[in-house]
């Protein structure tokens, strides 16, 4: 994502959306293996510790066999239940109740051999003469859990390394799905340069020429044709400039300067307004004196610019245009078709458009959100279907 | 009333120390009768039993099933002892008594309670 940026290109929000999910579901499945990898190494080392104690469990098994046959034996002499320094017992009849236990863990699984139980290891033997009723021996000795922490180790530590490399072919394996999207990407990217440089020079030429034409020494029908060929050349003009700021806008340093923002927008509304006067719109203006703004001229009047001609793009005929500034604040509203409630979030990504009766390439709102972003202002849209939409700036 | 409730007491006490001493006698004149005069002691026979049967549930079912068909392949007699002294006589206690008889003995000679 870093490489797309430093190349000029950045992801749709519901793009990069996508990638974080995924990254999220693979470092998740990443950690599930590893857990339950971890899970199999820890079983398969307490089944070695577990046969590496199983001698010597059966040898004291044994000891305690022969203490019992001796004290079945001599019952009337001694009914002394023998007890050991190294290891705990307990005997079991053949319906597994219990006949003596001098065992610390009571609860004891019959059916198995060999087993670990809280901080306990239990043996199990079954006898084939059950001296004092005795069918079941069970041998406890307490586990000191040495090999417990060598395992712990060796999870963490193999985890983490196995974790990186997972996470690191992760990586790779979403930059190989990506190449095929960033490619297109940036051959949009390519297309929109090339074509905004190519335009610069007949578009200025346009403009310059029909400015210098006097328009009241023309006839009225030639006056009109120049009319309709200077609003779309200033149209023209709006699109080469979005574009020039989507190709290269990243690259360009910003130059901040004071701007008086009034000044500005009666320039700004002045140019849109032979666009506007085409819609028969009305432009009300409630501008305040001394609202002066720190920011890059070029960037604020293309925030200014896609504005307005979103106002005049999505309005109805015969309607209005309302821009107010006040300290802190700007607002242009306009009549409009106005959009859905659940649309206005994705109106700030990238070549989305609501309605394809207009034209454009639907990057206006997503320059002024790159633009809001850069300079900390913050942006509020209202809209009601049919009634229009408003657009706060603050600061 | 307090009288009453003394004599209730006392006679009640009476019933279960008889009832108790009746029990026992089943046990002391059909089995400790021959037994404490037979070099076949009953702790000796408890404990055939307990190595070959383990549980309590076991032995006395092998207990019941040996008195009331005694014969060569359920006695926990060794051969000699057989040569010896013979098997013993079918007993002519019922069901209940038999079973009465052998708990009291299980009881005795439970390892269970003895062990410490």
């Amino acid at each position: 994502m870093l490489a797309l940026k430093s190349k000029g290109t950045n992801l749709l929000k519901s793009e990069r959306k996508t990638l974080t999910s995924f990254l999220l579901l693979y470092s998740f499945l990443s950690i599930v293996i590893l857990l339950f990898s971890a899970f199999i190494y820890y079983n398969l080392q307490k089944d070695d510790m577990l046969q590496y104690q199983n001698n010597r469990l059966k040898e004291y098994s044994h000891e305690l066999i022969s203490k019992i046959k001796y004290l079945h034996n001599n019952f009337d002499k001694s009914q002394k239940y023998p007890r050991f320094i190294y290891f705990n017992s307990a005997i079991y009849d053949s319906s597994q109740n219990l006949i003596f236990s001098t065992l610390q863990e009571e609860k004891v699984k019959l059916d198995e051999t060999i087993y670990k139980i809280k901080d306990n290891i239990h043996y199990v033997r079954l006898l084939d003469s059950y001296y004092l009723g005795a069918m079941y021996v069970v041998v406890e000795i307490v586990d000191d859990e040495e090999w417990l922490g060598f395992v712990k180790m060796k999870v963490i530590i193999y985890g983490i390394v196995l974790f990186l490399i997972l996470l690191f072919a992760g990586y790779f394996l979403l930059s190989l799905l990506l190449n095929p999207m960033r490619e297109s990407i940036l051959l949009l990217d390519r297309f929109i340069k090339d074509t905004t440089h190519e335009l610069n020079t007949p578009v200025s030429s346009i403009l310059t020429n029909i400015e210098m034409i006097d328009s009241s020494k023309l006839d009225e029908k030639i006056a009109k044709k120049i009319k309709r060929i200077d609003i779309a050349s200033r149209t023209i003009s709006n699109i080469y400039n979005d574009l020039t700021y989507i190709a290269l806008g990243n690259q360009i340093h910003s130059k901040d300067e004071m701007i008086d923002m009034k000044a500005l927008i009666i320039e700004r509304v002045e140019f849109f307004n032979v666009i506007a006067k085409v819609k028969k719109l009305e432009t009300m203006l409630d501008l305040d004196e001394e609202v002066k703004l720190y920011i890059d001229k070029n960037k604020i009047t293309r925030l200014i610019d896609n504005l307005m001609s979103n106002a005049i793009k999505y309005n109805k005929k015969e309607s209005f245009i309302r821009i107010i500034l006040k300290n802190g604040y700007l607002c242009v509203e306009d009549g409009g078709i106005g959009v859905k409630k659940e649309q206005i979030k994705q109106m700030f990504d990238r070549y989305s458009r609501f309605n394809e009766s207009e034209g454009g390439f639907g990057l206006g709102l997503s320059i002024i959100s790159q633009i809001a972003k850069e300079y900390n202002l913050k942006l509020k849209i209202e809209s009601k279907i049919n009634i229009g939409t408003k657009v706060i700036v603050k600061w | 009333m307090v009288r009453k409730i003394i004599i209730i007491f006392l006679f009640s006490t009476l019933f279960l120390r008889a009832q108790e001493v009746q029990d026992r006698n089943i046990y002391e004149n059909n089995c400790l009768s021959c037994h404490q005069f037979s070099s076949l002691k009953l702790d000796k026979i408890f404990f055939s039993y307990l190595i070959k049967y383990s549980s309590e549930l076991s032995v006395k079912a092998a207990l019941i099933d040996f008195l009331k068909n005694p014969n060569l392949q359920t006695s926990v007699m060794s051969e000699d002892e057989l040569r010896r002294l013979g098997l013993k006589t079918k007993t002519n206690l019922d069901d209940e008594k038999l079973k009465e008889a052998i708990d009291i003995y299980w009881e005795l000679y439970d390892v269970s309670n003895r062990l410490w």
